[in-house]
């Protein structure tokens, strides 16, 4: 008999409180972070969601769903994963307490626990289907007013942009890393940012790149205060030279790249060599012909290496000692093990392909290097080098990364807190429904600003708005998307023109997103309410300043260089910088993915505790756990 | 399979520096730390429950090796340090001593722990800011024409090791040796780039530490029966990197089956004898193998007047290469090209004791150097080893920034003293960029002087007490059996030996208030040497490390331990 156990929207609520209590701690700007060991022994450090969440081990099923929810979440966008669960907690909460209230509508239950369920379940089904369906347009006609656009394009001049850019990164340092470090993290990120910028094409090119081949392109170096974090022009790799290292050298130098080895291995596994007695081919040398075949050949390839004039060897594997010594005769400096994201990494900056035949070696093979030189970083030594042509040929000037800090643990968040960020401008700069675009009926565009506009440019400038969201738009942080999306779904919820369902709907989120800003100022109060007040006294003049800016604006628009709202409100938008900034599109994804996990969380009412001689991965089963009921109390 | 075990979940604690069970070990580890700190500190004994070795010491890297933690914060203060000693060999306690007073101040103060964060960081970039000033009090320019300073430098690193037990020549001998080892090193004719040599150190127990000395080129140990006859100079040598024995490793992963009457044992050795010709013929004196070489091949060089090593190991690889200009060679089969062949100027034979050790002279200028350090016992000697090691990266520091702090506390207390006043003075302007009160500012500086100060105060282990004076803010010991009136003694020098004791010099106890005053320079036209230096790359690394750990640590509010 497989135990059972009921699941109730109780045991759902609990276990997400649970996991609440311990993000709450490095939430905010107020928050700390979270040391976690490894089971080997390792300390790390954290702020991010992500990892403290993964560092749990947790037993639960339902906990494990969520964890794995969040972690998908913000391996794609990079950030939000601390605001995910407070917000699946706040929205539990609220349905909860709804769904205890209003057992009545589903009489037919048995129990009130069922009934319970069943609205709760109900509930979230409509949260996201109202969210799915509409809230993208609260956002763009409510929030994006308020908030202005970022753009790689000119993030290195001293622009409005440019400051609005770099807002968001410090706000994402900040909250990856504390107040210590954010500014100088983000100083070194933009810098970054602009040696990689190929120029005269997409910014996002570039962090896609960057995204990518992260891994090779940072070094960690412990025991060295974190200021010590700095850029080096070229690339890293982090092998030591193999064969002494000449120390004058012309210039600029050649270097190969090779996947195998250089000496062929005579016998592969499975072959049988036999040595006869007598055999007139081998009679007079024997075993000893066949070994100086190799070293022959090994000489021959040095040779042909030698008269395209390459000095450096770059190899993915260990090379015989016969290898090593031919390349130090021969004047070569030879690297061994060299690790595959690095000779990716190196053969797309230098545009050549590796030789994995020894015997073909073109001049395609061969790259141009301005510099080969041993590097000292922390404890390792490395080897740098630089690509000669890479400015005409790619249109960017390749950089390293150091990043320095005083335990390894710390090093490595920081690393995380890049790559993150990575991922966020991508999330908040990447068009991501393109195929979406579509009119919303007219007479929806009147009945929410019915002003002064007609209904035809009203439906124009919503598709443009469209455009605006797709391309990057931030608004300031501590709780104004919240505020501002808080107050529209109330007034929406208020209005006459709604379904009752609708309405309660879109109060309950309205309530539960309340829940995120009154976390941000959980020490104080009166900030609360301040910030509250402040946010909700732009409101009233919006439906104008939205109009007068969308008259203004649509020219500029089409090319998706100008904010809404940067021309007259810049003012206030300058004051609302201090709070720093945060990617409008990343909240509107996570939201998403937040009703999401919450309806795949609450149509589960069953656990089946199998069990197996070899304990499995038990979220992969979860799908197996959720019950099959589904259609029976659906309206 | 019945040993796959389900992952436990993980252990929580929250706000671990709020636990009095946290704060009494790191308590514990700061008395720990702080009572094996400075000349005079007492030694630990380290051995573990199941009958190793005992190691007695009093160095950071050792110590903090052996702590096992109980506690995640612990490893990473742990870490941090260790990782700050293996970069700067030195200031591995002051680090630690330092960390953790600004940690248990920030609890004693009861601020909010990210004003505090925000207060150590802003001070940490004073005091920086002020070492790499050109008229800082604490610095001292270190003059490259006289060893003089050098000496001083090392002799302090190796006097704050009391494990080496070396009395005051011996270590006075050391300290010589330490730098002659290091200028040894240093190329004359300088390239576009600086490369440094090696020195190879050969520790021999049971003598005298002064029989301790340092040569130019390399000792290699000696097969049994060496016969130098009459050599004549320079000498021509080969280097083998492959294995010499007879196998062949490089033919691949297959088989090979061998056939009856196939001696190929005999076919390979006939190939080695035949190396052994071309290596006489191009007369070599000298033959040098990595690995291991065949013993007829030895034999029959020997026979022929060569001087024959095997197993020389990877780590003298280098050294030798350095040191002869040899190019190592791995084939068998091919000619040795002339230009692998290196030279060695002479080869005589140096006892030590027990050991007989082959002496090769390099044959121009060289950068390898060897030292050959001597102690009672095996204890002592290992420390010595490895304070000889830090010594040396210590003075190689100096090549990056030929500076030096003023050593015996006297750089803590003037950096206190600076910060102190700096802080009253700028309270205004900095708590509005802070976004704290001015309270709080004064309250975290305060604490962040009086963490400064402790370590100043841990190098006293005698009962003495630690004053610093109100002129020049240097740090004064006095000892337990004598008054305060024994300063005013005119011998009476502070603890780097800069300042001389006067009348009319006033001096306040450490962990009393004093008055701030910003610390006057010494203006005398001769100032005395300073009798102790420390590295100053290490020491401004040890500060920010220090207080950036403690920052780490204050800003922990959770703490999850996977306990698997």
């Amino acid at each position: 008999m497989v135990p059972l156990e009921q699941l109730h929207l109780n045991h759902v609520l609990q276990t997400v409180s649970a996991l609440e209590s311990v993000i709450l701690r490095s939430f905010g700007p107020e928050g700390g972070q979270v040391l976690f060991t490894r089971d080997t022994g390792q300390v790390m450090l954290s702020r991010s969601g992500k990892r403290i969440l993964t560092a749990l081990h947790l037993d639960h099923p339902l906990a494990r769903m969520v964890v794995r929810c969040v972690w998908k979440h913000s391996t794609i966008t990079g950030d939000g994963s601390k605001t995910f669960v407070l917000l699946l907690a706040s929205l539990l909460r609220i349905i909860h307490a709804t769904a205890s209230k209003e057992t009545h509508m589903f009489q037919s239950h048995n129990s009130t626990k069922a009934a319970e369920a069943a609205t709760a379940r109900h509930l979230a089904d409509k949260l996201l289907e109202f969210a799915l369906t509409e809230l993208d347009k609260f956002i763009v006609l409510n929030v994006l007013p308020h908030g202005f656009c970022v753009s790689l394009e000119n993030f290195t001049a001293k622009t409005q942009h440019n400051l609005s850019f770099q807002t968001l990164l410090v706000s994402f340092f900040h909250t990856r890393l504390g107040y210590a470090y954010c500014d100088f993290f983000r100083n070194l990120f933009c810098e970054l940012l602009s040696h990689w910028k190929v120029k005269d094409d997409q910014p996002s090119f570039s962090i896609h790149l960057l995204n990518n081949s992260f891994p090779a392109l940072h070094t960690q170096v412990s025991g060295v205060p974190v200021s010590c974090s700095r850029l080096i022009e070229g690339q890293v790799i982090h092998r030591d030279f193999a064969t002494p290292c000449p120390q004058v050298r012309k210039q600029p130098l050649k270097a190969a790249v090779f996947n195998g080895y250089l000496q062929p291995k005579l016998l592969t596994t499975g072959d049988v060599l036999e040595l006869r007695c007598g055999d007139k081919v081998t009679e007079d040398r024997g075993i000893v012909h066949f070994s100086s075949w190799t070293e022959r050949s090994v000489e021959s390839i040095i040779a042909t290496l030698q008269s395209f004039g390459v000095s450096v060897l770059l190899c993915a594997l260990k090379q015989s000692t016969a290898v090593l010594a031919a390349a130090t005769q021969a004047g070569m400096c030879l690297v061994e093990c060299v690790s595959e994201e690095e000779i990716s990494l190196f053969t797309q900056l230098s545009g050549v392909t590796p030789i994995s035949d020894c015997r073909r070696i073109h001049p395609e093979h061969i790259a141009t290097l301005t510099f080969c030189k041993p590097l000292l970083l922390g404890a390792h030594r490395c080897v740098h080098l630089d690509f000669h042509d890479c400015e005409e040929r790619l249109k960017v000037k390749p950089c390293s990364l150091v990043i320095c800090a005083p335990s390894e643990g710390q090093a490595d968040q920081h690393a995380c807190a890049f790559q993150d960020a990575f991922r966020m401008l991508l999330t908040a700069l990447e068009p991501m429904h393109k195929t979406q675009k579509k009119t919303i009926p007219s007479e929806e565009c009147t009945s929410l600003h019915a002003d002064n506009i007609s209904n035809e440019a009203a439906c124009r400038v919503h598709l443009h708005q469209k455009c605006v969201i797709e391309t990057g738009c931030v608004i300031s942080a501590g709780g104004t998307f919240e505020f501002l999306l808080h107050h529209a779904l109330h007034q929406y919820g208020h209005s006459c023109s709604v379904s009752v369902n609708t309405s309660a709907v879109s109060q309950l989120l309205a309530k539960a997103l309340l829940s995120v800003p009154r976390q941000i100022y959980s020490h104080n109060l009166k900030h609360f309410l301040q910030a509250q007040t402040r946010v909700m006294a732009l409101i009233p003049r919006q439906p104008n300043a939205l109009s007068t800016n969308l008259i203004h604006t649509e020219g500029p628009l089409a090319d998706g260089k100008l904010s809404l709202c940067s021309c007259n409100k810049g003012n206030m938008s300058l004051k609302l910088l201090d709070l720093g900034l945060e990617s409008v599109s990343c909240k509107y994804q996570l939201v998403l993915a937040v009703l999401q996990c919450l309806t795949n969380l609450l149509r589960m009412n069953m656990l089946l505790r199998t069990h197996t001689i070899l304990h499995t991965k038990s979220h992969n089963s979860l799908n197996a756990h959720s019950e099959s009921s589904e259609d029976e109390d659906e309206d | 399979m019945s040993r796959l075990v389900k992952k436990s979940p993980s252990v929580c604690t929250d706000l671990p520096l709020n636990s009095s069970d946290v704060c009494n070990k790191l308590r514990l580890m700061k008395e720990l730390l702080k009572s094996s700190y400075g000349p005079t500190a007492r030694l630990k004994q380290v051995h573990n429950n199941i009958g190793g070795a005992v190691v007695t010491t009093s160095t950071s890297s050792v110590l903090l090796q052996a702590i096992s933690c109980s506690h995640p914060i612990i490893s990473l203060i742990k870490g941090s340090i260790l990782n700050h000693v293996s970069r700067f060999s030195d200031c591995g306690l002051f680090a630690s001593v330092f960390c953790l007073s600004l940690i248990e101040e920030a609890g004693r103060c009861g601020l909010r722990k990210d004003v505090m964060i925000r207060v150590y960081k802003h001070l940490l970039s004073l005091c920086t800011a002020h070492l790499q000033q050109e008229d800082c009090g604490c610095k001292v320019k270190l003059d490259f024409c006289s060893s003089r300073s050098l000496i001083t430098l090392a002799r302090s690193v190796i006097a704050s090791k009391p494990t080496c037990v070396l009395s005051e020549p011996e270590s006075a001998h050391i300290s010589r040796l330490a730098v002659q080892a290091f200028l040894l090193t240093v190329p004359c004719n300088i390239p576009d780039k600086v490369r440094l040599g090696r020195t190879v150190t050969i520790p021999i127990e049971g003598h005298s530490v002064l029989e301790s000395a340092v040569f130019s080129g390399l000792l290699l140990d000696t097969p049994e029966n060496i016969s130098l006859g009459s050599l004549c100079s320079p000498l021509r040598m080969v280097l083998f990197s492959a294995s010499l024995a007879g196998d062949l490793s490089e033919l691949g992963d297959g088989r090979i089956e061998v056939h009856q009457g196939v001696d190929t044992d005999s076919q390979i050795l006939d190939q080695l004898l035949e190396l052994g010709k071309q290596v006489l013929k191009d007369e070599v004196k000298l033959f040098v193998c990595q690995k291991v070489i065949h013993p007829v091949l030895q034999h029959y060089l020997r026979c022929n007047g060569v001087i024959v090593i095997e197993r020389l190991g990877i780590s003298l690889m280098e050294p030798l290469i350095q040191l002869t200009g040899a190019q190592p060679v791995a084939t068998l089969h091919t000619t040795i090209p002339r230009a692998a062949y290196g030279e060695v100027h002479n080869v005589s034979v140096r006892q030590f004791g027990s050991k007989t050790k082959m002496h090769l002279h390099p044959a121009g200028k060289t950068t390898t150097c060897t030292m050959i350090l001597c102690h009672r016992n095996e204890t002592m000697l290992n420390e010595l080893k490895l304070v000889c090691q830090k010594t040396e990266h210590v003075l190689r520091l100096t090549l990056r920034e030929p500076c030096a702090l003023l050593g015996g506390g006297c750089t803590e207390t003037h950096l206190a003293a600076y910060i102190r006043y700096q802080s009253k003075n700028d309270v205004s302007e900095s708590s509005p960029v802070l976004s704290c009160s001015q309270t709080e500012y004064l309250l975290a500086a305060e604490a962040f002087c009086r963490s400064l100060e402790s370590v100043a105060t841990s190098l006293e282990h005698d009962n003495g007490a630690s004053l610093i004076d109100l002129t020049h803010a240097h740090h004064w010991t006095l000892p337990s059996d004598v008054t305060e009136e024994h300063l005013k003694d005119a011998t009476a020098l502070c603890g780097c030996g800069v300042v001389q004791s006067c009348q009319n010099r006033k001096w306040s106890y450490l962990n009393t208030e004093y008055a701030e005053f910003s610390p006057a320079p010494l203006l005398t036209a001769a100032p005395l040497q300073p009798t102790v230096l420390d590295s100053f790359t290490a020491k401004v690394n040890a500060l920010e490390v220090a207080v950036e750990t403690a920052n780490l640590v204050l800003d922990v509010r959770y703490v999850i331990q996977d306990v698997n």
